[in-house]
């Protein structure tokens, strides 16, 4: 299993040991490099979905919940996703920003036609989702090579709406 | 029955019918109960399971796919107010609660409607008409003008005739809006017409009227509003300023009072002029007159909300007035019972709006399941909530999540419980902007009180977000609740899963007694 943290921060892989209950890193690559463990133990909180984390001696405590593929941490006050992949599964499927649909929602105007050229920024497509208009723009320079959706249309998140080709 | 808390008062009502839904339907709902009289919610079928369903008395279902035809509904609303025997209607915030048509059908329906009179609403709620009567009143507004496009002519001559008067940047504002839809910042002329477009459809999506007015664009200014509450014999006072500059595209994220741009000489200035403005109009009610502040110390009126505001909680900190309370006392009739001089100014109160949004990415709205939702408690400390753990977060309604609302001594002190109890709220499963209300109080401009309204929009918030955790300590948590097989134990709220504080396996009845923040 490979894990990431945030985007683009690379993929790590780990060997959990456990000893009676209290779990720790005996080894962890990143993007196939061996790196140093962190100075952790963990074991069972007296909660479900909560964690006792030793910090370099120190005690936290985690909350914890998967959903999908990620799991959630809360930890010190803030809250993190951890994403589980498949070893050797690409990047996600988010395509390069700004094409694709930011959240689900409802095309609201298609300010391009097939085949146009536009500029970096421009904007192509409106959409609107929780009663908010969003505007999709060109994040390069381009022509229009496909327009997927019709206004009126609900698209899911991450759906393509435009391609852009030189 | 027993008698009701105004069984013997001027206009009687027993039960008040919420035409709202989150937190805002929670909070007046739990007022009712309080206060003795019974309460009806209203729902569409994403409602169906919501927190505000479960806090009322009864609830009466709405049919239909879109906002129009349920919470924007008002035949179908008045009527489930009388096939429940409610007796009184109180609109909460957005929805129908500024549509002047809809206070005078509750009121023809034979109903006490919760609220200013439709009169007063119809002047104030069309915020050009509030202008011209501010103008007349002598309350200071912001230079701007009025947009009268007929039906069917063209618009864009006009519009650019009038943006030219006004001059550059200018806002586009919708005569109907509020919270900051269907509204447009425009910096130079060739922006007008888009900006205008979208403007207006939004204003027509949210509020069924997509006309639109064009006002100078104030930047480096703060936005001060005034609380007001007035019975119906002509007693008014107001209960000190809100300063809610912390805004982002026109929506406010954090509200606090007093302000810290406002002293005493300035607060009996600018609540002198909210009293006149609310006066002028035979206004009867809570309601908030919005003030710009400008960076030389000056205030226009902006325009008045003739309901409860999102950010009411910080004022009942800091006064101990019960604003939904008191809107039940004036709407049955009963004389405000306070003076002036009784509004005290007790420490300082912040409020942080939770959204469910990606601060990171523009502040999208982010949709999903609260897998974990575990509220701060503590003294000084108040959650104003409109989900509950397991609940879905769908792109349907408002990303608003709950308001987390913080009271201390000192707007040093209120600040530092700000942070901790942002750090002890826990939302897992739905990424929310909780991490950077964080970074935000931590910001020298936010702690020395020096915030304006365009802050936000142009910082690079990129900047300010900062971890104190490793990445390598994530994964190794992650790992280690993976082994532990945490996933698959009953975290989902549902049905077999195990109850918090008795440890048995969910119980249907076990969440009506719960205790709410």
């Amino acid at each position: 299993m490979e894990w990431s943290v945030g985007e683009g921060t690379g993929r790590y892989t780990a060997r959990v040991s456990d000893s009676e209950g209290l779990l720790s890193l005996s080894s962890l690559n990143l993007d196939g490099l061996a790196v140093n463990s962190p100075d952790v133990s963990i074991s069972r909180a007296n909660q479900h979905g909560r964690l006792r984390v030793e910090i370099a001696g120190a005690s936290h405590l985690a909350h914890v919940a998967k959903l999908g593929d990620d799991w959630w941490v809360h930890l010190d006050g803030r809250i993190h996703v951890v994403r589980m992949h498949e070893p050797g599964s690409a990047e996600d499927e988010s395509v390069e920003g700004g094409l694709s649909a930011p959240m689900p929602g409802t095309i609201l105007e298609i300010l391009v036609k097939q085949g146009q050229r536009v500029r970096e920024g421009q904007a192509l497509v409106v959409m609107e989702a929780m009663k908010m208009e969003h505007r999709i723009q060109a994040p390069l320079a381009g022509e229009i090579t496909k327009l997927h959706y019709s206004v009126g249309d609900r698209v899911e998140m991450g759906a393509t709406l435009v391609e852009i080709g030189d | 029955m027993t008698a009701g808390p105004f069984s013997s008062a001027p206009r009687p009502f027993s039960t008040v019918l919420v035409a709202n839904r989150g937190e805002i339907a929670v909070r007046v709902l739990q007022a009712a109960r309080e206060s003795g009289l019974g309460s009806v919610a209203v729902y569409s079928d994403a409602d169906a399971g919501s927190l505000h369903v479960e806090v009322a008395d009864e609830a009466v279902h709405i049919s239909g796919e879109t906002l129009a035809d349920t919470y924007l509904n008002s035949e179908a609303i008045i009527s489930a107010a009388l096939s429940s025997g409610a007796d009184a209607v109180h609109p909460g915030y957005g929805f129908l609660s500024e549509r002047s048509d809809f206070a005078s059908a509750v009121a023809d329906a034979g109903l006490v409607w919760i609220g200013p009179p439709a009169e007063t609403i119809s002047t104030m709620g069309d915020k050009i008409s509030a202008r011209i009567q501010m103008i007349k009143s002598g309350v200071p507004v912001i230079p701007g003008e009025e947009l009268t496009v007929p039906d069917g002519a063209d618009h864009l001559g006009t519009l650019a005739a009038c943006a030219a008067r006004v001059g550059y940047p200018l806002l586009l504002k919708a005569s109907a809006g509020g919270g900051g839809k269907g509204m447009r910042a425009v910096q130079e002329p060739k922006m007008l017409r888009a900006e205008y477009e979208a403007a207006s459809r939004e204003a027509s999506a949210a509020f069924g009227d997509g006309t639109i007015y064009v006002e100078s664009l104030l930047t480096g200014a703060r936005h001060i509003e005034v609380q007001i509450i007035a019975d119906s014999y002509g007693n008014c006072i107001h209960l000190n300023e809100r300063d809610c500059s912390l805004q982002r595209r026109h929506q406010k994220v954090i509200e606090e009072s007093p302000s810290p741009a406002v002293d005493s000489e300035l607060r009996q200035a600018m609540g002198a002029a909210a009293v006149k403005a609310a006066e002028s109009v035979g206004y009867e009610g809570a309601g908030t007159v919005e003030f710009l502040l400008s960076s030389r110390g000056k205030f226009y009126f902006l325009e008045m909300n003739t309901r409860l505001q999102v950010e009411h909680p910080v004022t009942e900190m800091t006064t101990g007035i019960d604003l939904v309370l008191k809107q039940f006392e004036v709407a049955a009739g009963l004389p405000l019972g306070i003076i002036q001089a009784d509004v005290g100014l007790s420490g300082h109160a912040i409020e942080a709006r939770v959204y469910a949004e990606d601060a990171s990415r523009g502040f999208l709205p982010c949709v999903g399941r609260l897998a974990t939702w575990k509220t701060p408690q503590g003294p000084g400390i108040r959650v104003d909530s409109g989900v509950r753990q397991g609940d879905a977060v769908t792109i349907d309604f408002d990303p608003m999540l709950a308001k987390l609302i913080v009271h201390a001594p000192t707007r040093r002190a209120a600040l530092r419980r700000l942070d901790t109890a942002l750090s002890n709220l826990i939302a897992l499963g739905v990424t929310t902007n909780i991490g950077f209300l964080r970074d935000v109080i931590a910001h020298q401009a936010f702690t020395t009180g020096s915030v304006t309204t365009d802050f936000l929009d142009s910082s690079d918030i990129s900047g300010f977000s900062h971890t104190e955790v490793e990445s390598t300590v994530l994964v190794a948590v992650a790992c280690a609740a993976q082994r532990l097989g945490l996933e698959r134990a009953p975290s989902d709220g549902g049905l077999g899963a195990l109850d918090e504080h008795t440890g048995h396996p969910g119980d249907p009845f076990r969440t009506l007694t719960r205790s709410f923040p």
